[in-house]
Parts: structure tokens; sequence; C-alpha cells
């Protein structure tokens, strides 16, 4: 066990994954809003497509995920077949780098999910006022995003 | 925007309102403030019809209801957006004049649907008697006969809770002249009946009701249930062929449809006329009325006005007042106004932002979303939309901004060479064998980030400046010119003195030490001026000190902007996933088969999903970072007395 952590390899691989950990904060996100938007569709129908651009708002989070996971995964090699030999620094490196979206990204999509969850209660008695409502959404997004710019940069400024 | 108060005869005024509404450019206003002032009381009094306004409520209601019965028969396809129909206005005269064909259409269609509700509702009375009489099928007896000479007959239910072996053996111990046959049963309750002599029916009742039976009573049925059922099945037939009939005759009438909806607007046009009286005020002879009009429409109005025997008067509006607003802007921006009234309209004492956002709006999406192939898809959509469809207002504004969006997106794509993302890369190495890419006219993001990222910060940092701009502007404008010094052009000063004191060496070497004392001078402006409001020279002072802490908001707007990169980043890199997930069937033709399935669903996800990203963020960009710095909401948006037609449009 001891071994393994000190595996370069390993500590990134292990970093990809945690990077793609955001996607259950956007999965318990999105969850929110949808049982809310659900609940306004019994009554509307028609703000379908409003209430779904809601909905999809705390999805980002899986794709910044996603999209470092891929990063650390194409930049050890794991994806090409031909894994490069990581010191058990660069590994630990590549794992840091991955901490500030697999956390931040979880927290912001949960909360994202609760803000977008009481907007498509707003556009249910205004539906006019949908602008705001994303706005709100998009507040809360951009910890997320200044998370996935410090993964980003981080691990882009790896030397291997 | 001007008033306009209008004095005509009573004799002239449905006409005058009929131009006034055909013209559509007056909003006119309430009057009822007038109603309780002292100067108007004695002479005027509240003029209105609301009689014949509920009147027109109703034949629009019943009307609105019989197009809806008729779009269920329409089979002819949906356009894919709800345009309004133009039509000239003799057209729609000659139409209006046929009233009667149209009232009769209508009465009839109101008929057959109630024919075909009835019908319906017989139909699922029916249903549930023959559900009700299904579990009597195999009783051969009629259902009305209760005795014969000698026998008793019972039918009824008994609850499956009850055991029915034990009912039988209790029968048989009381009487051995007693027939008890259980005709079916289902989850609660056997359906049974029971034959006994009738000098011995009430002992065997006595035995039944200690098992829970339940007499069924069949109202006005005669003969067997099965032959009841038969004679449901018959009237369900007849019924379902009526059925048929009723749904062809109505559908006879959806060629009418449109004349129905020609109807539903003239009514609509017609209640409103009514509807404004309400606004208006009269005496006997007279009316009164005043509303808002547009600055360029003035001409159009008072050539309307002199045709009639009339008093009017436009005035500016008086210092302070509220006025509605009415976005104004050349062709280009003009589109974006529907994010500057997303948001909220200015206040008539504000100016309207939306030229100045539309370039920033514009540079932003296309930096977030940069991909040529992802902005010619969206604006060849909106293109072909624009030109197929006669949309109107928002969406039509709506479409025109992301057509802009997507040059924009074009444009950035060729600047970072991105065609959906890698992909033509990836579909030469796997169905060509060869190696073939397209260079970024600028950098590539990904492989130069801290370039792009600097870029963003001052994009950014040019957008805040342009804000506060606007703000010192109307400082100005309202008499305050040193306010805007103070407020602005101090924090100009400190915000570049401390960029040139960080940062300023690594572009023109010794800039560092004139960014120094940049930063000191304004800052000790800062902390002289920023007290001013407050009383004491101690206090003045703590609040200067304290406004410097000032420079944390600007610094995370300006961070803010770093959004621009991470949003660039996330577009181009879920491409570049998309090919390499494409590419990992190596190479031929099976690899070509999935490469092409993977970039189409995969590139479909990612335009869906960033060009929501991208149109949110460019959009919080504005609303937070922009408009907090000097835009005030809350206009109320301009709305003329016109004719509010749904489905037509009337020409000249």
């Amino acid at each position: 066990m001891e071994q393994l952590f000190s595996t370069g390899s390993f500590l990134a691989i292990l970093g990809a994954a945690i990077a793609a950990l955001a996607g259950c904060g956007s999965a318990i996100g999105i969850g929110y809003a949808g049982s809310a938007a659900a609940g306004v569709m019994a009554e509307d129908p028609k703000k379908f497509g409003s209430t779904l651009i809601l909905q999809a708002l705390p999805g980002t989070q899986g794709i910044y995920g996603l999209l470092i996971a891929f990063i650390i995964l194409n930049k050890i090699g794991f994806l090409g077949g031909n894994l490069v030999d990581l010191t058990a620094a660069q590994g630990g490196w590549f794992f840091a780098g991955a901490l500030p979206i697999g956390i931040v990204g979880i927290v912001s999509a949960i909360h994202q999910g609760k803000v977008c969850a009481s907007g498509i209660m707003l556009i249910s008695k205004k539906p006019e006022q949908i602008a705001k409502a994303m706005v709100y959404g998009a507040m809360v997004e951009t910890y997320a995003v200044l998370a996935l710019l410090i993964s980003f940069l981080i691990i882009n400024g790896i030397a291997l | 925007m001007s008033k306009i108060s209008i004095i005509g005869l009573n004799n002239q005024k449905s006409s005058i309102i009929k131009d006034i509404m055909d013209s559509g450019v007056v909003e006119i206003n309430s009057q009822d403030l007038k109603l309780s002032d002292p100067e108007w009381v004695p002479y005027v009094k509240k003029d209105g019809n609301e009689d014949e306004v509920v009147n027109y409520d109703a034949k629009i209601s019943k009307i609105n209801d019989v197009l809806i019965t008729l779009e269920g028969y329409d089979k002819s396809k949906k356009p894919l957006f709800n345009t309004r129909k133009s039509i000239s206005s003799i057209k729609f005269d000659e139409i209006i004049n046929n009233i009667k064909n149209i009232e009769n259409n209508v009465a009839k269609v109101v008929e057959l649907s109630k024919t075909y509700n009835d019908l319906c509702s017989e139909q699922n009375r029916i249903e549930t008697s023959i559900l009700s009489l299904k579990p009597w099928v195999n009783y051969e007896l009629p259902l009305e006969l209760h005795e014969t000479k000698y026998t008793s007959i019972f039918i009824g239910v008994v609850p499956t809770v009850s055991e029915i072996e034990k009912l039988k053996n209790d029968l048989e111990q009381e009487t051995d002249k007693c027939l008890i046959n259980i005709l079916s049963s289902d989850k609660e309750q056997y359906y049974v009946t029971v034959i006994c002599l009738t000098n011995e029916k009430d002992a065997v009742y006595e035995i039944l009701k200690q098992f829970g039976f339940n007499n069924v009573e069949f109202k006005d049925l005669t003969g067997t249930a099965a032959e009841n059922i038969a004679l449901y099945e018959k009237r369900l037939k007849e019924i379902s062929e009526k059925k048929e009939i009723v749904e062809k005759n109505i559908s006879e009438y959806v060629p009418y449809k449109e004349e129905i909806q020609i109807y539903y607007d003239y009514l609509t046009i017609e209640k409103d006329k009514n509807k404004i009286l309400s606004n208006m005020l009269k005496t006997d002879a007279t009316f009164y009325t005043e509303g808002w009009i547009p600055d360029v429409s003035k001409k159009q109005l008072v050539q309307i006005l002199k045709n009639y025997n009339c008093w009017f008067e436009i005035n500016e509006p008086e210092d302070g007042e509220q006025y509605p607003i009415l976005l104004n802007n050349n062709s280009f921006s003009q589109p974006f106004e529907a994010i500057t009234e997303l948001y909220s309209l200015p206040s008539s004492t504000n100016i309207d932002p939306t030229n100045i956002m539309a370039l920033f709006y514009l540079l932003f999406f296309g930096l977030m979303l940069a991909d040529v192939g992802y902005g010619l898809i969206m604006s060849a959509a909106c293109f072909i939309v624009l030109k197929k469809f006669d949309i109107e207002g928002s969406l039509k504004k709506m479409m025109k901004m992301f057509f802009y969006c997507g040059l924009s997106t074009i444009f950035w794509g060729i600047m970072f060479g991105s065609y959906f993302g890698d992909a033509l890369t990836t579909i030469a190495r796997v169905m060509f064998n060869t190696d073939f890419v397209i260079k970024p006219l600028w950098i590539n993001p990904i492989i130069e980030p801290m370039t792009l990222l600097i870029f963003s910060l001052v994009f950014g940092l040019i957008h805040l400046f342009v804000g506060m701009g606007i703000k010192a502007y109307m400082l100005i404008r309202d008499g305050h010119p040193l306010d805007a010094l103070y407020d602005i052009g101090f924090w100009y000063g400190f915000i570049i003195g401390i960029s040139l004191w960080l940062f300023g060496n690594t572009i023109i070497a010794g800039s560092n030490a004139v960014g120094k004392w940049m930063t000191i001078i304004f800052a000790i402006g800062l902390i002289l001026t920023q007290g001013r409001a407050k009383d004491g020279l101690i206090s003045k002072l703590l609040s200067g000190v304290l406004s410097l802490y000032g420079i944390t908001s600007y610094l995370s707007d300006v961070l803010s902007y770093s959004r621009l990169l991470a949003l660039g980043l996330a577009t181009g890199v879920i491409s570049s996933v998309i090919s390499v997930l494409g590419s990992l069937g190596g190479t031929g033709i099976f690899a070509s088969i999935l490469l092409v399935v993977v970039l189409l669903i995969g590139h479909t996800f990612n335009i869906a999903i960033n060009s929501l990203g991208t149109f949110v963020h460019a959009a919080r960009l504005q609303y937070v970072e922009f408009f907090g710095k000097f835009y005030e909401g809350g206009g109320d948006p301009f709305n003329p007395f016109m004719r509010k037609t749904k489905y037509i449009k009337i020409t000249k």
C-alpha cells in the first residue's frame, strides 16, 4: 500500500479520478433542479424549455472535472497506451492539481443546484425573469470556473 | 419621449381612437389621479365601457376554445415558429364584413364539440356499467327476478375475507333446499347468487349476513347480464360511429380556421378600443386623453390629429418624471437589446447601454466558444430561421444576435485554430493516414494558456473602465464633474498605477517607478476625497482610508474575467476529448465509422452545453461586472396603444 502511494503514475491517476468526482456535485445539483422543474411542469408544461436551461446549469462542474481528468490522463500517456514513467513528486503534483476542481466542483455544483431550483420556482411565477435566475446560478459557478483555472494551470505547468 | 394631451369632440372619439391605434405610437396613460384632483373633478368624469369589454372577453374566450378544438383536428404540418400572417387592410375588412358567416361557423363548431363531449361522457358511463356487469355475465336468470312462486333469489357480493367454504357448509346445515352459486371473484369480493325456498328466506339471509353478504341492485335493468352487456356494447359501437361522424364534421371546419383567427384578432382589437376608454376622461361633449409618444413619431401623430377638430399639446417630460422606455439603436446593436431587456430596461434617468455592451458581448461570446465549426452552425441556423420564418419581437432579436455571435465565434476560432476542435486533424489521421494541421492565426490557448489569461484580464479591465467611464459621463451630464473626477478619475489612476507598479517592468522597462508614484498620489487623492460626505475631519479621513479597501472589489471583478479563458478551454478540451475517444479504433474503415459517429454525437453535445454556458457567462459579465459600475434598471417598457393581434399583421 505504502509503495502504491509513492508510485508517481498511481498518484496521477488517483488525481484524475478525484477530478472526475466533481460529477457527484453535478448529479446532486441537477437532481435538485430537476425535481423543482418537474413540479413546475405539472402546472405549466410550456415551461419545459426554460426550466431545462436552468436545470442544465449545475452540469458544467462535472464537465470541468472530466476535462481535468482527461488532461491528466492524456498528459501522462494513459490514453495513448504508453504511460510516462513519473516520479513520486510528479505524481503528487498531478494529484494536487486535481484537488481544486474535485472539491470546489462538488460543493459549487450542489449549491448551484439549489440556486437553480429556486430560480425554477421564480420563473414558474415570473417567466420573464429567467435571465436573473440564470445569473444567480452563474454567480455560484464562478468559483468552479476559478478552481478549473487553477487546476488547469497547475497541471499544464508540470514538466515531464 | 414626450407627453401628449388631447382634447377632442365626443362624436369624433371613436375615429380618433381608431387612427391612434392604427398608428400604434402612443402609450395612453391612466387618468385616475385627475379624478381625485379638485381642479379637475368639477368638470370631468371617467369614461369607460366596461360592459362591452366583458362582452368581448366572453366572445374571445369562446372563440379561443373553438380554435383549440380545431387545432386538434388540423392535420397539416405545424411550423417550427408561430408567425403572424400578413394581410391587407382591404382583405381584413372584406372578411370582417362577412362576420355573420364566421359567427355561424363558430356556433356550429361549438355545438359539434358539445355533442362530441356528450358522446364521450355517455361512452364513459356505459363503459363503467359494463365493468360492473362483467362479474355477472355467467348468471343466466334475468337480473330483475328476485322471487318465483316458491323460491327467493339473492344476488350480491361477499367479501373475500370471509370463508366462502364455511358459508356453504353453514347453508347446507341449515337447509338442503338452497343453491349457492359463486359466479366469479376478484381481489375484494365473491359474486354470488343464492336460491332458496321463500319460507326459508329469512333464515338463509341471516346466515348470509353473518358472512358480510351485501345485496346488489341493478337499477332499471331487465334481462340477463349477458344480454345487457350485449346491448351496451351495441350502444358503444353506435357512439363510436357517431363520434367519428362528429369528428369528421368538425374537421370540415378546419379550413375556416384562418377566418376564425382573423375574427379573434378583430374582436381583440375592438375590445382594446373599448378598454382604453377607461383611461380617458369625458365631459358631455368632449373627451380628454394623455399619453407618451416617442420623439421620432411626433410628426406622424400631428398629421393624424390635424384631420380632426381637436386640441393637442406635446410637452417634454417634467424634471424627474418617470417615462416609459423605448430603446432606439442602430441596426447592428438593436438585436442586443434582448440582453438589456432580459436584465431590465434603463430607468429614465439612465442611459441605454446596449450600443457599447453589444461590442463586448460579441467579443466575450466569441472568445468563450471560439470554434469555426460551432460558429458556422450557429450563424447558419439563425440565418435560415430569419430567412424562412417571419418571426418578430425578442425572438427575432435573439436570432439576429446569435447570428452575429456565431460570426464572432468563427473569428476567434480562426485565431485559435479550432475547427470542431481538432476534428479535421483526427479525421485526416484516422481516415487518410496523413498529417493535417491548421495553424492558429494567433495562439493555441491549450498550449499557451497564460498568454490568453493575461489578455482575458486586460479585456476585462477595459470593459470595467468603459463601464466606469459611462458613470463618469452621467455624473458630468448631471452637473457633478468633481464627483466624476474623485470617484472615477482617481480610481482610474490608482488601478493603472498599481498595475504598472506590479507588472509594468515586463512590458516597458522602468515603468514600475512611474506606477509606484501614480499609486501613491492617487491613493492620497482617494483618501482625501472618498470621505467627503461625512462630517468631521477624522471620520472623513477614516472613510477615505477605508475606501482603499475597495481595490479588492476591482480585483475580484477583473479576476472574474478569467472565465473567458476557462470556458474557452472547456470548449477546446472537450473537443479534443471527443477526438481522442473517436480515434480509439485505430485506422481503417471501421475506425472511420466509429470516428464519424463519435464526432457527431460528441460535437452535438458540446455545442449545446457550451453555447448555453457561453450565453449565460457572457451575459453575466455584462450584468454583474459591467452594469454594476453604472447601470440602474427598473424602466417600464413603452407599451403603445396598438393592434395587439395574435394571428395576423394588418398591412396597408
